[in-house]
C-alpha cells in the first residue's frame, strides 16, 4: 500500500505562474481515490535543469512511498526554441533501478512523450506528461494498476492512456 | 532497463503564436475555446510569457493560416492571454512522415549534459 506520496510539478513556466498548475489537483484527486488514507505533498515547482529535478527527486524518494514527477516528458525542445527542455525523464531514467520506460514517438520521428517508472530505494518514482488530458489518463492508468507491484505493467498501462489520448 | 518505442500514427498542424502576453493560463480553458472553433483536437505543448505552441489535429495549415485573425481573437478571449498589436501566427506546419528506422536509438551512458545534447 502507498500510504505517502510526493509530487513534483516541473517547468518554468510553471514555477513563474505563466500557466497554472492544474495537473497537481488532478494527480491527487487519483491517489486518494486509491488510498483515501494517502498523505500527500505536492512540493513548489522545479525549474527545467536536471540536477535540480534530481535533487527534488532524491529528497522526495527518501521521505515518500510514492514520487510523481509532472511534466518534462517531451523533446520538443529540440524542434522549438520556445518549448522547456525536458529534463524530466532523462533524470529519471539516470537513477531509477529497475526501471521499466516506454517512448511515444509520433510518425515525424520526434520523441513525443516517454513514460519511466522504477524504484530509487523504496520509493516508486514515475512522471508525467504536462498536458492535463494526457496527465490525467496516465495517473488514472497507474491507480489502476498500483497494486501490482509491477514496474512493466504500470509502465506499459500508463503509455497505453496517453497513447489513446491522441486522436 | 526494459525500454519499449511506440509510434503514434496520427496527423498534426504544430502552431506557434507569438506577441501575447501571457500570465496565469489554465491551458484546459483555452484548449476547450480552441477546439470549439476547430472541432477538433488542440493540445497546448509550450507556453512562455509572450507565445503559445500547440498541436491542432486534423486541420491543414493552410485553414489555420486563412484564419489567423479568428485564432488570434479566440486565444484573446482565454483568461490569462492578452493578445498585443504584435500579435501574429509565427508557424503553422503540418508533421512530416519520417522511416521508421531514422527515428534515433537512445544511449543513456552519456553524462546529463551530453545526454540532453545528443538524444534528449
Amino acid at each position: 500500500m502507498i500510504d505517502t506520496a510526493t509530487i513534483i510539478p516541473t517547468g518554468d513556466e510553471i514555477k513563474a505562474g505563466i500557466v497554472f498548475d492544474t495537473d497537481s489537483a488532478a494527480v491527487v484527486q487519483q491517489l486518494v481515490r486509491y488510498n483515501p488514507e494517502m498523505q500527500i505533498t505536492r512540493i513548489a515547482p522545479v525549474t527545467d535543469e536536471e540536477d535540480k529535478i534530481e535533487q527534488a527527486i532524491r529528497k522526495a524518494a527518501a521521505a515518500s512511498d510514492l514520487v510523481v514527477l509532472i511534466g518534462g516528458s517531451g523533446g520538443g525542445h529540440r524542434y522549438s526554441s520556445t518549448l522547456g527542455k525536458d529534463f524530466t525523464h532523462t533524470a529519471l531514467e539516470a537513477m531509477l533501478s529497475p526501471s521499466a520506460s516506454r517512448q511515444l514517438f509520433g510518425k515525424n520521428g520526434h520523441l513525443w512523450s516517454c513514460l519511466v517508472c522504477g524504484r530509487l530505494g523504496d520509493a516508486l518514482v514515475l512522471n508525467l506528461p504536462g498536458p492535463f488530458v494526457e496527465a490525467s489518463a496516465a495517473i488514472e492508468a497507474f491507480v489502476k494498476n498500483a497494486a501490482s507491484d509491477d514496474l512493466e505493467r504500470i509502465n506499459a498501462a500508463m503509455a497505453e492512456a496517453v497513447r489513446k489520448q491522441y486522436p | 532497463m526494459a525500454d519499449e518505442n511506440i509510434i503514434v500514427y496520427t496527423d498534426k498542424t504544430v502552431v506557434k503564436m507569438q506577441g501575447l502576453d501571457v500570465k496565469g493560463l489554465d491551458t484546459r480553458a483555452l484548449e476547450k475555446i480552441l477546439m470549439d472553433k476547430f472541432h477538433s483536437v488542440v493540445r497546448v505543448i509550450g507556453v512562455t510569457g509572450s507565445s503559445i505552441d500547440m498541436d491542432i489535429y486534423g486541420i491543414d495549415p493552410e485553414q489555420i493560416e486563412k484564419d489567423e485573425h479568428g485564432l488570434i481573437q479566440a486565444i484573446s478571449t482565454t483568461e490569462g492571454v492578452t493578445a498585443t498589436e504584435l500579435a501574429k501566427l509565427a508557424g503553422a506546419e503540418k508533421i512530416v512522415p519520417v522511416d521508421i528506422n531514422h527515428i534515433p536509438q537512445r544511449d543513456h551512458d552519456y553524462c546529463a549534459r551530453e545526454r540532453w545534447l545528443h538524444h534528449d
